[in-house]
């Protein structure tokens, strides 16, 4: 009598429908989609190059000579995430697409990308740069690592100080643009949080479907590898590999995910026990199907969604753990990061409230997100929260 | 009869559902005299039960109203009194008990302690002696013996029917004038469904309360009510004494409603069974389709350090059936009797310990998931529960096309959509059904679409699990109708697990009783339900409730 109306969307697109109810989650998402952009773009929009300039009727555009592999990459990847998107095929089908696809780009870039070697930023504001008819700069005219030498910057200027350029966000002690290091600090947050975030989940869902769904002693079994895997401090890991095997952004990525799919597994065990002795699932197994089907089609969709909030969690906390190392002195070297930044803001004499409060900010407005996200995920699963949380 | 004990006028409750009212309860009268029950009858969503928890004023604040309406007891209007006053009244006055034993009492809890403090809290100034003293009293009451010790156990040390008793004694400790029962045997097996609704009777001689008894099984208005009220969207649509009602209903929508009892259907679909059974001479016996021979399903109970196996339970135990082909054979039993298990230890659902199933000759038990993956064709299973039995995520198409592609049924995608959409007609359903996700349908349609998906692989044999005990009664009517006119149109065997002896007697042809893991009585369903030999059988039959006596 109370359900008149039936709606006719999937159980998929309800749970979506409710998640992004809520106003939290919509600045969540907002903030996350913005990072993706800044960070997918980062080269066009801080870098001393010109993007597009007419010297002497001759259109060109420098900002394409220099894009490192990485940038190519990024940019090829972000482009298949937006086709695949559109394609009209199953969820599965789509995740292998997108990963062959991603392995292909990676192959491409690295035999046909060539970029130069050294970059001299000084060149960009030389006259074979600057005396031209036209051109257009990107917002924020200055590379990460441009450390503004020619321009006589003594480094530590307060946002918006008068004498010299303009920075929005100061300058670090070496004479670099803090919001331009800021933009392209993006791309090492994001990316850790998802890859190592993607590898905990992989190896989560295996071994925790196979302990849930065959139980007995492949569970005991289990049990006592996430047991052993959730003894290990990953903190301590990671300082050891450093020490060993010097810094490396994959090798963190590598450790973060291959220790943190234990909450993962458990979650996955705990659903597949459950659904195990379901009526459909019963049924399936009396239809005859075969164990691939039952497992991946009938138990993992209807398991999947308290994966899905633990790992936005877990999203969260490998961001972390990448900015609590580079504040240590122990994250990567070449490429600036959030945490890195907090750290020269310790580190160099006197206090500076703008390095500390631009990536500190960044990093809690980031993790704030993704806990956002994963609440909003989290109440729209469970009815009875939904309701309450007044996001119907 | 003087001023009557309750006397709803015109009562209204409207519910506040995202922002939209829907009317619960649309303008009811009534009234229950002192010492007399009244049964409030309707399937679910009718109202029933909001109406009672409207007497109550127990409906959660802010998303009720009432429009209208009074509810005067002993003279006072209950909508008018506040929190306070309506405190004093709950428990001492009107006191409740529900449906669900399990859920109805705090765990954690002794059941002692909670119906200790349930005097305490209505008795002013009773020490705590006294209060315990009450409570055995209550306790012996309502025969729960051993009353001593039964103050420190746990509500789950006890039965269902066992916590029923004690809700009962919580109920009548503080000696209400109105005990208002909220489908109170629902949840319980036949047999202690007797006896809990013997034992309401005699309380209800003894203390001379009045009740207001929910329930949706006219079985049970029949040995309960002096009036009786059927509920239908929120209206009380005939009222009066329950003979007449149940006798020479005047309402369409009661009679539709009584005709759809099992045991008011038997009389129509007697003649049918009647031809079948003469048309079965035994030495022109059909094919016999399924055998079952000292099948035995034991879950071990292991204890220990070394997990050691100490003792088994018995689900089923040595149980021999054959089963002909075309005949529908019911197994009843009440709850853990092992008919559940049977069927699925069948269709090996559920791995047997010992013994031979065979099908078509072909033995099942013992073979690789593999090799039966080929034979699991030929024999399906429907589920009880309707919310469980369908996976949310998959549309109905992917459901009954999948299983097809499994076993190569139909060349393409396109002919196999065509034939689950004419086994969708065949369950009486609509072919665009097939693009839809199952949250969409409402209870009985999901149990024909379980149908249809056990009906997928044109199978011989199927076994039923309980797959109308879920279902309001005109709706159980209407699957049973379906069964049996499928099983005529394809002649099907099937295997029908039940605990209602109605639908025993209307649909099936041969009935196997169960109890403990053990076959108790087996025959021709007129044999058993008409003669019953075992003396179990004979309980069970003298439990059922019935229309007319």
């Amino acid at each position: 009598m109370i359900n008149n109306e039936i709606s006719h969307e999937s159980f998929s697109a309800r749970i979506w429908r409710k998640t992004l109810g809520g106003v939290g989650v919509k600045l969540g998402l907002a903030w996350v989609i913005f990072l993706v952009f800044a960070a997918v773009f980062a080269p066009f929009l801080a870098n001393s190059m010109p993007l597009l300039m007419s010297k002497n009727g001759v259109i060109s555009a420098p900002v394409f000579n220099y894009l490192s592999q990485e940038d190519v990459w990024v940019l090829a990847v972000f482009f298949l995430a937006l086709f695949v998107f559109r394609l009209k095929i199953g969820l599965g089908k789509r995740v292998l697409v997108y990963v062959l696809g991603g392995f292909l780009c990676a192959i491409l870039v690295s035999l046909w990308i060539k970029p130069p070697v050294l970059i001299i930023y000084d060149d960009f504001r030389s006259a074979r740069f600057t005396d031209v008819d036209w051109r257009i700069m990107p917002p924020i005219p200055y590379a990460p690592s441009d450390y503004l030498r020619d321009l006589g910057s003594k480094g530590l200027e307060a946002p918006l100080a008068t004498d010299g350029a303009l920075h929005l966000m100061g300058t670090e002690e070496n004479g670099a643009d803090v919001l331009s290091r800021m933009i392209h600090a993006c791309r090492i947050s994001l990316s850790i949080g998802f890859i190592s975030s993607g590898i905990a989940l992989v190896i989560g869902v295996i071994v925790g479907g196979l302990m849930g769904y065959f139980s007995g002693i492949v569970d005991m079994l289990g049990m006592r590898l996430v047991e052993i895997f959730e003894d290990i401090p990953t903190l301590f890991l990671l300082l050891t590999f450093v020490a060993f095997f010097g810094r490396s952004l994959y090798m963190m990525m590598v450790i973060i995910g291959v220790t943190g799919w234990s909450g993962y597994a458990r979650y996955v065990r705990t659903e597949f026990l459950k659904l195990r002795k379901q009526d459909f699932v019963q049924a399936a197994v009396a239809s005859g199907l075969p164990l691939t089907s039952i497992l991946f089609r009938h138990m993992l969709p209807n398991g999947v969604a308290p994966l899905l909030v633990a790992a936005s969690f877990g999203v969260a906390g490998a961001i972390l753990s990448e900015a609590t190392l580079s504040f240590l002195g122990l994250g990567v070297v070449d490429a600036p990061s959030w945490g890195q930044m907090l750290d020269q803001a310790v580190k160099s004499s006197t206090f500076n409230w703008w390095m500390a409060l631009f990536p500190g900010g960044a990093i809690f407005m980031t993790v704030f997100s993704y806990n956002l996200i994963g609440e909003a995920f989290r109440d729209a699963i469970d009815p009875k929260l939904s309701r309450n949380a007044g996001v119907n | 009869m003087s001023q009557p004990l309750l006397e709803v006028r015109n009562l209204r409750t409207y519910l506040t559902v995202n922002g939209q009212d829907i009317k619960a309860v649309n303008g009811i009268n009534f009234s229950i005299g002192k010492g007399e029950t009244f049964c409030l009858v309707g399937e679910s969503g009718s109202g029933k039960s909001i109406s009672a928890l409207s007497v109550m004023r127990l409906l959660p604040q802010g998303i009720h109203s009432h429009p209208s309406g009074e509810i005067l007891f002993n003279g006072r209007d209950l909508l008018q009194l506040d929190d306070s006053a309506i405190r004093a009244i709950r428990g001492s006055q009107i006191a409740m008990i529900f449906q669900e034993p399990m859920t109805s009492l705090n765990p954690v809890m002794t059941i002692g302690d909670q119906i200790i403090e349930a005097i305490q809290l209505h008795q002013a100034g009773i020490s705590h002696e006294e209060a315990a003293a009450q409570t055995i009293k209550a306790l012996e009451q309502v025969q729960l013996f051993n009353s001593q010790e039964r103050l420190k156990s746990y509500p789950h040390q006890l039965s269902g029917g066992q916590r029923q008793r004690v809700m009962i004694a919580m109920a009548l400790a503080c000696k209400p004038q109105l005990l208002i029962a909220d489908e109170p045997t629902t949840a319980l097996d036949v047999t202690v469904q007797a006896e809990i609704l013997k034992l309401m009777r005699k309380l209800q001689d003894e203390t001379g309360m009045s009740m207001l008894f929910i329930t949706h099984d006219f079985g049970v208005v029949a040995q309960m009510a002096h009036q009786v009220g059927v509920m239908y969207q929120g209206n009380l649509i005939e009222t009066g004494a329950t003979g007449a009602i149940l006798r020479h209903p005047q309402q369409a929508y009661t009679r539709q409603l009584l005709a759809a009892v099992p045991e008011n259907m038997v009389r129509t679909a007697l003649i049918g069974s009647a031809n079948q059974a003469g048309n079965e001479p035994e030495a022109n016996q059909p094919a016999s389709l399924l055998t079952i021979n000292q099948l035995k399903v034991w879950f071990p109970i292991k204890k220990g350090i070394f997990r050691k196996t100490v003792d088994f339970v018995r689900a089923v135990d040595d149980v021999s059936l054959t089963i002909q082909q075309g005949q529908i054979v019911a197994v009843v039993g009440e709850s853990g009797c092992g008919k559940t298990t049977l069927g699925r230890a069948v269709l090996q659902l559920e791995k047997p310990t010992s013994g031979s199933v065979k099908l078509d000759n072909q033995e099942l038990t013992g073979l690789s998931s593999q090799e039966l993956r080929l034979l699991r064709r030929k024999m399906q299973i429907a589920f009880q529960d309707p919310q469980s039995s369908l996976n949310p995520r998959l549309l109905i198409e992917t459901a009954l096309t999948e299983p097809m592609k499994v076993h190569r049924i139909g060349i393409n995608q396109e002919e196999r959509i065509e034939l689950a959409g004419q086994i969708l007609e065949s369950v009486q359903l609509k072919r665009e059904f097939l693009w839809r996700y199952p949250h969409e349908f409402s209870g009985g349609q999901r149990q024909r679409i379980g149908l249809a998906r056990a009906l997928v692989l044109n199978p011989e044999f199927i076994v039923c699990d309980e797959i109308t005990s879920a279902l309001d009664v005109s709706v159980q009517a209407e699957i049973l109708q379906l069964l049996l006119k499928i099983r005529q149109e394809r002649n099907l065997t099937l295997l029908f697990i039940t605990h209602n002896i109605g639908v025993v007697e209307y649909l099936s042809d041969r009935t196997v009783v169960m109890h403990n893991g053990k076959i108790v009585e087996h025959g021709a369903t007129t044999q058993v339900c008409g003669t019953p030999q075992h003396p179990y059988t004979q309980k069970l039959l003298a439990a059922v409730p019935r229309l007319m006596r």
